[in-house]
């Protein structure tokens, strides 16, 4: 019941029958524990940045080996086999001794879900009818009752018109507020919860066969700390991943309503929902589609607990643990193997500790270890059936699968998630539901200046893009769609504003609401809601001033036909370059570039639109909070300066002005040094070789560890010429440039991910690359340099 | 009459529509009587988990007539709707005496609320043709093949026009007569309220156009523009 991942440890929170507020201020309602709603927030909540900045290991020390050849270390990639022979020194979970230790992580690789984890992937099954007397009601809640108020769930589990369509999904989030004084009591909580849930476990395994039970059955203390020890060390190493407050709890609801002329008044509606910290709830939506049909048939909580236990028996706990920053490299990328490796070494070290369970403590037979074979999946070798573990054929999903009523049902659950992506939905889909009508008769809007930045014609999603980042109310109203859609929209435009980087976005949404949260949600100052009841749009208390700014977007009715006094003229300018912009997103559509593609060019959006936040902040105030730089990088002779890079200082002055946006809300850039900076300096501007030299031997100087080398693959992703501008510093006049260069390189093909960017440097640039190598080691002989040395010897001379 | 209904509506009320929201205890027959409205034919309905929302041309006047369910848990949220509302139009089963008493006082706390208080109400007392009281067998299947043969009866009072202009009159039943509605709603104790009962049967669509056409030619006011 804690939260399962990536939390730092005042996330984990657990969710229990004691008393939390429901988020509405001053509330002391004991009793409702779980609401639809956030607790109240200042409007400058969303953009804090108290939190200490986390960046990525420092640099490590600089006497590390860097000199191995990357053309030989590059070949270790795509193959299986050869990987577990060059990584079996990396099988032991206690101390890896590696290569080279900037090539992979720092981190110990771990699990995103581990085994025995007292985590279940879902935490609640619910039930909910409309009576024809009495209307929604809960039916059942398993393992327990969610505290709070039950009958607000069960309206939210029957959304608005249900009765219209045999089917429709709902989403919607539960947030739970726990305050200082609780944690206390939590913690004492939590081992009394973990007793009274391995009773209700057994009594489940009384009725029906649990198959798959790792949970750990201890009810000793001792576990309990083993339990908390995982727990600190999560937190040393990982990133801030929530922000904002204990994490949310995801609800995916499904809804049938059957008719039937043998009960009264002729129909059935029953909703069945399934509450989990996952942000990818999408996977169970097979297993509710089968766990609700079964519950028509037998409506009663053993049917919920046999979902429960299926959902639950679940195992994830080969998907390895990603990094933000690896994380984001693989999502921009199409490549398939990216970070296999780090799969590959799940399963080694899997094997090992298969092999420790067997044969007892002593010397774990290496020989038996090869015995049992690792394949990729889909290959040959893994269809001819070799029983063991394989590895994804595709490293962006992990397969896994879930066993309900003895039958496996696949599940495919994505192993990098950003922050603020939940669920499944597509960014392709919400761009085209505003442009398609958009491009056949726009509907001007009423000119707002964070909102209209390209006039009352700006581009809907522009306009929606600029509300969520300046906090406005915004919904979604869909008449006449299924729930499902509108909450689909919302989601997919919480990952849209977010780009991967900024955050907050879910934590005010609500994928579906209705008119009973209406109150509530007029509490919030900035909200993305998504509803289909048209009675929002004429509500009184949605027109008071207070609601100013309350942004409809809807697809049947032009809700703005009549609201446009301002200028009609067609802004002709595109001072922030949105059009080009919204231009080139429609183009990449219609070309069928593919989600991944549109995603990536979104964040790159939200970057830019952060850069020049920046930028504008410094300008205008002399500082900026979305820059926290460490000053002791900022003396590098012109490496210097962040934000966003500007061909010239008119087109930096257009846009800006073009920008008139303050309210921003980010997370913190990881590094003092702006490596996206350098780059795009490289990218757009003509630098003299001078100021060419300075970027360069920044990027060498500062670009060491494994993180900073992700960090590098970031700015230079392989959809934008990857290391194209990096290599050229081959070709730079100067000499130590080239090898500075040339070691740089290097690290970055020796890199996990990095040799994938080499992969796809051009063999121009590789030839360059080896002849520099050449040269500088047949100098070295000359001067009778040990080999090993040599690098940090041109460290400290730089 | 249509021709000068139309005329003197267009006098009335410059624009020509007209917001009615439909309220009464679950299974009154809201839903069946706005598809009858809407598609001339009854429809087999199923419990209305929210609302349903049509819009209904008659005369020339466009009613956007909401629906909206009726079970007691979701009775709160028919506030959410009486914004701008018109015209109230108030289900009830006249043959449902048992839960009289708990539609009155629905309807009054409807009627009390400030929001509501410039709209006009109409009653329809529904399920006219039911004679045995509250029928045990689901409704939509009772009502479509219920229909009882209207026969002249000089001496009730409760005359109204039919869709064809026709005079009919309904036949005696346990069904409440507009009359009882009358009283057992309380209506005459409303003070500063237009109201009228119609007898009607959802089915049949007896009753339903007199209803609309009571309502359009005893709005007062042009809509308020609608608000965005």
């Amino acid at each position: 019941m804690t939260s399962i991942h990536g939390s730092l440890p005042q996330h984990t929170r657990t969710t229990t029958n004691q008393s939390y507020s429901n988020g509405q201020p001053g509330a002391a309602n004991p009793r409702a524990s779980l609401s639809s709603f956030p607790s109240s927030r200042s409007a400058s909540q969303m953009s804090h940045s108290s939190r200490p900045s986390r960046s990525p290991q420092p640099p490590i020390a600089a006497d590390t080996d860097r000199t191995s050849d990357p053309s030989s270390r590059s070949n270790k990639t795509s193959s299986a086999g050869s990987r577990t022979g060059a990584s079996s020194q990396h099988s032991s979970l206690s101390a890896p001794k590696r290569y080279n230790p900037d090539a992979q992580s720092p981190r110990r690789l771990r699990s995103q879900y581990p085994r025995g984890s007292i985590d279940n992937h879902v935490e609640y099954i619910l039930v909910a009818s409309f009576d024809i007397d009495r209307g929604p009601v809960m039916e059942h809640q398993y393992p327990v009752a969610i505290t709070g108020d039950e009958h607000m769930l069960a309206e939210l589990m029957l959304p608005d018109q249900a009765h219209v369509r045999n089917q429709d999904w709902t989403i919607f989030f539960l947030h739970k507020d726990t305050s200082q004084e609780e944690d206390e009591e939590e913690a004492k909580a939590k081992a009394e919860r973990r007793r009274r849930r391995k009773r209700r476990k057994d009594r489940a395994a009384g009725l029906i066969p649990d198959d798959d039970d790792e949970e750990p059955d201890e009810d000793s203390e001792d576990d309990e700390d083993n339990d908390d020890d995982e727990w600190d060390d999560e937190s040393t190493d990982s990133e801030p991943e929530g922000g904002e407050g204990p994490p949310l709890i995801y609800v995916l609801n499904l809804v049938n309503t059957k008719q039937d002329k043998t009960v009264k008044r002729g129909a059935v509606v029953k909703a069945m929902a399934i509450c989990t910290r996952h942000p990818f709830l999408h996977i169970y939506k097979p297993l509710l589609l089968l766990a609700l049909e079964e519950y028509f048939k037998s409506p009663v909580p053993e049917t919920l607990a046999m979902l429960y236990d299926a959902v639950n028996g679940m195992d994830l706990s080969l998907m390895p643990k990603l990094s933000l920053l690896e994380r984001h490299l693989l999502l921009a990328s199409d490549n398939k193997d990216l970070f296999v490796e780090k799969f590959a070494q799940m399963i080694e070290m899997r094997m090992a500790e298969d092999q420790k369970e067997l044969s007892q403590p002593n010397d774990a037979g290496k020989s038996m270890l090869k015995a049992q074979e690792i394949s990729r999946a889909g290959t040959r070798a893994h269809l001819q059936g070799s029983p063991g573990y394989s590895i994804p054929r595709d490293t962006h999903e992990f397969e896994s699968k879930v066993l309900y009523k003895g039958i496996p049902i696949p599940v495919k659950v994505p192993t990098a998630v950003m922050p603020e992506t939940v669920g499944d939905f597509s960014l392709i889909k919400l761009i085209q539901t505003f442009s398609d009508p958009h491009a056949k008769s726009p509907l001007p809007f009423p000119v707002h200046p964070h909102l209209t930045t390209n006039g009352p014609n700006t581009h809907p999603v522009i306009v929606l893009a600029n509300a969520l980042l300046t906090q406005k109310r915004i919904i979604f109203l869909g008449h006449n769609m299924p729930s499902g859609d509108v909450a689909e929209a919302v989601l997919a435009a919480c990952a849209l504003a977010s780009g991967g980087l900024l955050r907050g976005f879910t934590r005010h949404a609500f994928p579906y609401t209705d008119l009973t949260k209406i109150d509530d949600l007029l509490k919030v100052p900035g909200f993305i809601a998504g509803v289909t009841n048209p009675t929002f749009e004429n509500h009184p208390r949605m027109s008071t001033p207070i609601t100013e700014g309350l942004i409809y977007f809807q697809q049947q009715n032009p809700a703005f036909a009549n609201l446009l006094g301002g200028p009609t003229t067609t802004a002709t300018t595109d001072l922030t370059g949105d059009m080009v912009f919204m231009g080139d997103i429609l183009k990449s559509i219609v070309a069928r570039r593919g989600e991944r593609a549109i995603r990536a060019k979104w964040r790159d959006w939200v970057l830019k639109f952060t850069r020049i936040a920046a930028a504008f902040e410094e300008n205008v105030y002399g500082a900026s909070a979305l820059y926290i730089g460490g000053d002791e990088y900022e003396h590098v002779t012109g490496a210097g300066g962040h934000g966003y890079v500007w061909a010239d200082d008119a087109a930096k002055q257009k846009e800006l002005a073009g920008n008139d946006l303050a309210q921003v809300y980010t997370i913190r850039p990881l590094k003092g040094l702006d490596l996206h900076h350098l780059h795009d300096r490289l990218r757009s501007q003509k630098l003299n070789p001078a100021q060419s030299r300075d970027v360069y031997m920044a990027f060498a100087k500062y670009v060491h560890s494994y993180d900073e080398i992700c960090l590098l693959l970031t700015v230079a992703p392989e959809s934008h010429a990857g290391l194209f501008y990096l290599a050229l510093g081959l070709f730079h006049k100067d000499k130590d440039v080239r090898v500075k260069t040339a070691h740089l390189l290097e690290r970055v093909s020796d890199h996990m991910a990095g040799q994938h960017w080499w992969r796809g440097l051009s063999r121009f640039e590789k030839l360059a690359y080896h002849r520099i190598k050449r040269e500088a080691e047949a100098e070295m002989k000359l001067k009778l340099e040990k080999e090993g040395l040599g690098p940090e010897v041109e460290k400290r001379v730089s | 009459m249509g021709g000068q209904l139309s005329k003197m509506m267009g006098k009335i009320f410059g624009s020509k529509e007209m917001r009615l929201l439909m309220l009464g205890l679950d299974a009154a027959g809201k839903t069946t009587i706005l598809y009858k409205l809407k598609l001339g034919q009854d429809v087999t309905t199923i419990p209305t988990v929210g609302f349903n929302v049509e819009t209904v041309t008659y005369k020339n006047v466009k009613f956007n007539v909401w629906d909206v369910g009726g079970q007691d848990k979701i009775r709160p949220l028919w506030r959410h709707y009486f914004s701008g509302t018109q015209g109230l139009i108030f289900v009830i089963d006249s043959a449902d005496r048992a839960r009289i008493d708990e539609a009155k006082q629905e309807l009054h706390r409807i009627i009390n609320d400030r929001e509501m208080k410039d709209s006009l109400l109409l009653v329809f007392a529904n399920k006219q043709d039911i004679k045995e009281g509250r029928s045990p067998r689901p409704f939509p299947l009772t009502w479509s093949n219920s229909k009882g043969l209207p026969r002249r009866s000089p001496t009730q009072p409760s005359a109204v026009w039919g869709r064809h202009g026709m005079m009919l009159t309904m036949i005696p039943t346990t069904a409440m007569k507009p009359q009882e509605v009358t009283d057992a709603l309380e209506l005459n104790k409303l003070k500063d309220k237009v109201w009228y009962v119609v007898p009607s049967c959802a089915t049949t669509g007896e009753g339903l156009l007199e209803g609309l056409a009571w309502l359009s030619n005893n709005v007062k006011a042009p809509p308020a523009p609608a608000k965005k």
